[in-house]
């Protein structure tokens, strides 16, 4: 029985808002990776420029997780609202966004992200139904195909990290290498995917992922046991500091319904 | 008075679609401001086959596609956000009904732009070298997929690009907060690609919470995002997105929304929801009774009510809409 005073969510949140820099513009998907940038911004990164592709600006969320992007708990302290082709466009797909945080379904080794759907093994050449349809791309595409890197936040689960996700929805590396060169992208790719047992980072040629580190709670062994794909470990691989008081004091804070202790 | 476009929303419903129309709504999000009211109106004439563009999913796509009415749909994002996937869309797209072609939300913005502004093409520099670009629920067997987002070459760099093809939606039901009875519109909350899309679309219905007078709108021209020139029609309906929410106005019904949205999971709870949430009113009032009067004032007490202060003294009271709609009817 875990004893811990924090959940696994919330050292995941906590990892994910420490990737993030003072001063930066940043822009978070909806959901938890929302409340892992508001934390970092409550936390250590006071002057953090803040945005949703829902085109809101300069506003901190209001009685717990916004519901959306876009609802009341985002709108009733915000100083722009404007709209998707300012936020994704002018301001991410333009370059100018630093970093981005997104959610998955499933992750491959190569940081491409899956949000769209669930098939029993590769599509095949035909688009045929998927066993479990699923949100589709949203603007995680739009994000990480623009935002100078990518921080993907998800539930380490086998059946989440796969050797090769079956639809890639949002861009990581593609094939590995230099794939991404063909595309032209502004944006430079995922620079970690934080889950609820650690944190990896890609190989800076092979740019596959790698474990870079683990938790207080978890192992290298129980990570690669949960990854679909055979997990290199880095020679530095070492151990998250755990959340300080402050750290869950302000993440706690941020997360007024408690959506990251269920 | 000339100008004057109210109508009703049935009225509006019958006037401007048909069955097998591409029709575009989903103004703000997937929890946010849009005419779900006129889906459910959709439902009431028995409209089907709708060809639904939508920038992301919402209740009302998710209700039309859960109720069987959605043959083709184009979106961005369709789930529901922190209400998780849209069971009844879901259930469409995986029983067949529904084809959903999946783009992202900054490539249906450009699209809509693309139509707006007539454009063969639109440039794309995201959505590209990703299973989006190859994968095309229209044309299934074409893998990979060259018309969806077909590679083109910039010609100034030389670098392979994508080109989305532009939306030119038959007609656009489009959620405003205030419209005044022109049809000049002000938007709380972000607009998404309402702009956009009220110059792509063929036919621009607007579904306003609220009417005001025109002078609202020579007080704050520059908000008026939505001119009366591109619009048909203007609908009063209060509560027009709920359970979704409209900054200003009302907050969204968290309770409605995740029953509305377990409903939709199964095929007889959708049946059971179109009984009760859809053919069960006559009118605004016993639709607004249907929410219920005492949740309506829970839902008004927002956050965000002080949004609407600038614009109160220009609302005008059901009773001089439903003159001034009784004005364009006769």
């Amino acid at each position: 029985m875990s004893t811990l005073p924090y959940s696994r969510q919330e050292m995941m949140a906590i990892a994910t808002g420490r990737e993030l820099r003072d001063g930066e513009l940043a822009i978070f998907g909806v959901g938890l990776s929302m409340l892992a940038g508001y934390f970092a911004q409550a936390h250590h990164a006071p002057n953090i420029r803040a945005m949703t592709e829902g085109g809101v600006y300069g506003a901190t969320p209001v009685g717990g997780l916004p519901w959306g992007i876009e609802c009341n708990r985002i709108s009733a302290n915000a100083t722009s609202f404007t709209n998707a082709i300012d936020a994704l466009g002018f301001l991410v797909a333009s370059g100018r966004c630093d970093v981005g945080i997104i959610g998955a379904a499933q992750v491959d080794k190569f940081g491409n992200v899956n949000t769209t759907g669930i098939w029993d093994g590769e599509i095949g050449e035909t688009y045929r139904l998927p066993k479990t349809r699923l949100t589709g791309a949203g603007g995680a595409n739009d994000i990480a195909c623009g935002a100078g890197r990518v921080v993907i936040m998800v539930t380490h689960e086998p059946k989440r990290f796969a050797d090769k996700v079956s639809y890639i929805s949002s861009p990581g590396y593609l094939d590995g290498g230099n794939a991404r060169d063909q595309f032209g992208f502004v944006g430079g790719g995922p620079s970690a995917i934080v889950t609820t047992l650690g944190i990896l980072r890609p190989d800076p040629v092979s740019k596959e992922f790698i474990l870079d580190a683990y938790y207080a709670f978890s192992s290298v062994d129980e990570i690669r046991a949960a990854t679909g794909w055979d997990l290199k470990v880095s020679p530095t691989v070492h151990v998250v500091p755990e959340p300080s008081l402050e750290e869950l004091a302000a993440l706690r804070r941020v997360d007024e319904t408690g959506a990251l202790r269920i | 008075m000339p100008g004057n476009k109210l109508i009703t929303l049935a009225e509006a419903v019958g006037r401007y679609t048909r069955d097998g129309v591409q029709y575009a709504s989903g103004a703000a999000l997937p929890v946010g401001s849009d005419a779900v009211v006129f889906g459910r109106e959709l439902l009431r004439q028995k409209r089907k086959n709708l060809h639904a563009i939508f920038h992301c999913n919402t209740q009302q796509l998710n209700l039309l596609a859960g109720a069987g009415a959605v043959d083709k749909a184009e979106c961005g994002f369709s789930g529901l956000e922190v209400f998780g996937f849209a069971n009844g869309l879901r259930r469409a797209v995986e029983s067949g009904q529904t084809a959903l072609e999946d783009y992202s939300n900054l490539a249906m913005a450009l699209r809509l732009l693309g139509g707006a502004m007539n454009w063969p093409f639109v440039p794309a520099t995201v959505n590209i070298g990703s299973d989006i670009q190859h994968r095309s629920a229209f044309a299934p067997d074409e893998y990979p997929a060259t018309r969806k987002i077909p590679t083109v070459t910039d010609p100034f760099s030389g670098q392979e690009i994508g080109a989305f093809s532009p939306l030119k939606p038959d007609v656009a039901a489009i959620h405003v907060s205030l419209a005044d009875p022109l049809g000049n519109a002000i938007m709380l909350g972000t607009e998404w690609s309402r702009f956009e899309l009220s110059r792509a679309a063929r036919k621009v219905i607007l579904i306003a919470d609220a009417i005001v007078d025109t002078d609202c709108m020579r007080q704050y021209p520059n908000l008026v995002r939505i001119p009366d020139i591109v619009v048909e029609a203007v609908v009063y309906h209060p509560f027009a997105a709920w359970p979704q929410s409209s900054p200003g106005l009302y907050d969204v019904d968290e309770a409605h929304m995740k029953f509305m949205n377990k409903s939709l999971s199964t095929v007889e709870g959708t049946a059971n929801y179109v009984l009760d949430y859809v053919e069960s009113y006559n009118d605004i009032d016993s639709y607004l009774d249907l929410i219920g009067r005492d949740n309506i004032e829970r839902l008004s007490n927002s956050a965000t009510s002080f949004l609407l202060d600038p614009y109160r003294k220009w609302i005008k009271t059901p009773a001089e809409i439903a003159a001034l709609t009784a004005e364009v009817t006769a």
